[in-house]
């Protein structure tokens, strides 16, 4: 008698299948993340209180949270609808840079007098552009003579990193604040700042959630949509069948920097007021991104509520500290287990394991037939 | 002499390149055997705190360097399991070992108050091992024979490495199982061993570049103290073009450009150091376009065939 594992692709994956997946990659991180806090002396049932707490309980936790994830819906929409077309997208944190130096540059450059609405959609439309530009460095390579965009894009958010730092940190630029001693960013204007909702949360929320109506929309009753889901499961055959392969790259990367640029405008005008390089990458905005697209497995509309979950998760790390002394990068670690498993389970998605117990058949027996 | 700028510069690029070089003839053999493991900056921060930890403990800076080694490698071990078992979009995993090994860091190396190196400094640190009358030669003193053991280690290294891929026959056939794992299954070689192991070398060699920055470079634990070595590390290995001896040029200059800062203001030149931190990425960035755009040069010095991808034999 012998135990056989043996793997089969799956087509589709039952509906059950695709909700239980990632739920139990949710579970098996709360119980690892669990197991650490366990060893380090920390009680993780109460940890796990004080996040929920802390990050849903009450208006001013609740709006807390939703302002983080506003972005986090953004940069997941940029990286959801360029992996769909198999297309690399790294790059949202540079994009995201370049969106909010662009942004805020306008911000400061627009008359005061300029009403509201007219300086919110200008600085929102370069924000828009400046990412969709960004990316486009890296797209026009991938586009006319495949330079991997994995490469590009990753090099491509150092440089705008480094470039954001020098217009704060490096010079007195324009962004800069010529009057404070420690570097930092000039104030926006008060007409430049999207309307609050309720404590800090904006409007920057609602923005994102019509985007990923929006994206959802056009990846699914499109043909545009319907294209690139097709070169995204195979390139040879859709360029076979007559589709511009390469204009197709151009827009998609286009699309993605364009998401993660207006995610930095927002940020900018929503929760920043001003180009602060550390606030705006304190939190790896773009990165994230990829964990939020990954978990919510490339679908639009499930990106929403895995952003505001790991917004949750990001916002509960100081309060853990200050309610139990943990220290808040945990939080982190949670977030990198939950992309972990998430990853791991999409192969369990793809592929059926059969374990069967059976006698040997005569072929074993004998040594069986070599090859497959 | 042997205190001028330039003789000061170089043996501070090669300090401050030494790290960096480790990770990347790590993730050199990575790719070559087809597995493109983006999670360098989390393996050097896991062997950093590891080495940093263990450092502490024993007070013996080899079982340091050896500690970090051993936790890069097992955070590579979670990279093989997924990009090779079960097939795992490598990009995701890699990016998923950076969050993980710089959260699992940050957190263990700041929970309770641990002492830094530099408080316990009984015998955790290297010290040179050519006696100081050769330290003192003018120049090759400081530049040749100035440097710690585990300087020497990572030269010794390089040529290891470049022999075994391009000497022996095993290095024939991880070479093959990254250029034409197909190929190399129907051959008879085992592409599954032959990419967790290289995998795992990624792993030690991460490791031992972050024990190394803690102990013999920075002197302390600090979280996120790579700073970003391991992502310079990732586009040393593109510029190499996957060689072994070009990493070492490569990591040296690169070095240069951390120090490079301070040598040009004494010059009198102002260059931002924002400026010089993009230097790396644009040259990068830059040649992947070359390459890709030439196809005859692009044969040389282009990356394994199989880089990235998955291989199943079932869709062989």
């Amino acid at each position: 008698m012998s135990k056989q594992f043996s793997i089969s692709p799956r087509a589709v994956p039952s509906w059950t299948l695709r909700v239980s997946v990632p739920f139990a990659a949710l579970v098996a991180a709360a119980i690892i993340g669990g197991s650490i806090l366990a060893l380090s002396g920390s009680n993780p049932l109460e940890a796990y209180r004080t996040m929920v707490d802390a990050s849903f309980n009450g208006l001013r936790p609740a709006t807390r949270t939703l302002t983080l994830a506003t972005p986090l819906i953004l940069t997941g929409l940029a990286a959801a609808v360029a992996f769909r077309m198999k297309i690399w997208n790294i790059g949202a944190e540079g994009q995201l840079y370049i969106g909010a130096v662009t942004a805020s540059g306008l911000a400061l450059a627009l008359p005061t007098s300029t009403p509201r609405s007219i300086t919110i959609a200008i600085l929102l439309i370069g924000g828009i552009a400046a990412g969709a530009v960004w990316a486009g460095l890296a797209a026009i390579p991938k586009a006319y003579f495949s330079a991997d965009e994995v490469i590009t894009t990753l090099m491509l958010n150092f440089v705008a990193l480094s470039f954001m730092n020098y217009l704060i940190f490096g010079t007195v630029s324009y962004w800069r604040n010529p009057e404070t001693r420690y570097p930092e960013g000039l104030q926006i204007p008060e007409n430049a700042k999207l309307p609050m909702i309720s404590y800090r949360l904006h409007y920057g929320i609602v923005i994102a959630i019509l985007a990923a109506i929006l994206i959802w929309w056009i990846l699914r009753r499109t043909t545009y949509g319907f294209e690139l889901r097709t070169i995204g499961d195979s390139q040879e055959a859709s360029r076979y069948a007559g589709m511009r392969v390469n204009t197709k790259i151009l827009s998609v990367l286009a699309l993605s920097g364009a998401l993660a640029g207006g995610a930095g405008a927002i940020e900018v005008s929503g929760v920043v007021g001003r180009l602060d390089p550390h606030a705006l990458s304190t939190h790896e905005l773009g990165f994230t991104g990829i964990v939020v697209a990954a978990v919510a497995r490339l679908n639009c509309m499930t990106v929403i509520p895995v952003a505001v979950l790991l917004a949750a998760l990001m916002t509960s790390g100081s309060s853990l500290q200050r309610v139990l002394g943990i220290q808040p990068e945990i939080v982190f670690f949670l977030q990198g287990l939950i992309f972990l498993f998430v990853a791991a389970g999409e192969f369990f998605l793809a592929n059926k394991v059969n374990i069967t117990t059976k006698a040997p058949t005569r072929l074993e027996v004998d040594g069986g037939l070599t090859g497959e | 002499m042997n205190d001028t700028v330039l003789v000061l510069s170089v043996v501070s690029a090669i300090s401050a390149g030494t790290p960096i070089l480790f990770a990347a003839l790590g993730e050199i053999t990575t790719e070559r055997s087809g597995i493109m493991n983006l999670g360098i900056e989390g393996m050097m921060l896991v062997g950093a705190i590891t080495g940093f930890w263990i450092g502490v403990e024993t007070e013996n800076a080899w079982l340091a360097l050896l500690g970090g080694a051993l936790g890069g490698i097992l955070l590579s071990l979670i990279h093989a399991v997924l990009a090779i078992s079960l097939r795992v979009n490598q990009i995701v995993s890699g990016l998923a070992l950076v969050i993980v090994g710089s959260g699992l860091s940050a957190f263990w190396g700041n929970s309770g108050d641990r002492p830094t190196l530099v408080q316990t400094k009984t015998g955790v640190r290297f010290d040179p091992i050519f006696p100081e009358v050769i330290r003192d030669l003018p120049v090759v003193g400081p530049v040749i024979f100035g440097h710690d053991p585990v300087v020497y280690l990572s030269w010794v290294l390089v040529a290891a490495i470049s022999y075994f891929l391009y000497r022996t026959q095993t290095g024939l056939s991880l070479r093959a199982v990254g250029e034409d794992p197909g190929a190399a299954d129907a051959s008879g070689l085992s592409v599954t061993r032959y990419r967790y192991v290289s995998t795992l070398v990624g792993g030690f060699g991460a490791g031992l570049g972050g024990a190394y920055l803690a102990i013999g470079v920075i002197g302390t634990w600090a979280a996120g103290l790579t700073a970003g070595a391991g992502w310079i590390a990732v586009a040393l290995v593109i510029l190499s073009g996957w060689r072994p001896w070009f990493a070492l040029l490569a990591a040296y200059a690169f070095g240069a450009l951390r120090s490079l800062g301070f040598t040009l203001q004494i010059a009198g030149i102002g260059v931002p150091s924002d400026f010089l931190a993009m230097i790396p990425f644009i040259a990068t960035y830059l040649v992947v376009i070359v390459v890709s755009a030439s196809p005859t040069r692009a044969r040389k010095v282009a990356g394994p065939a199989a880089l990235a991808k998955p291989y199943s034999r079932e869709a062989r």
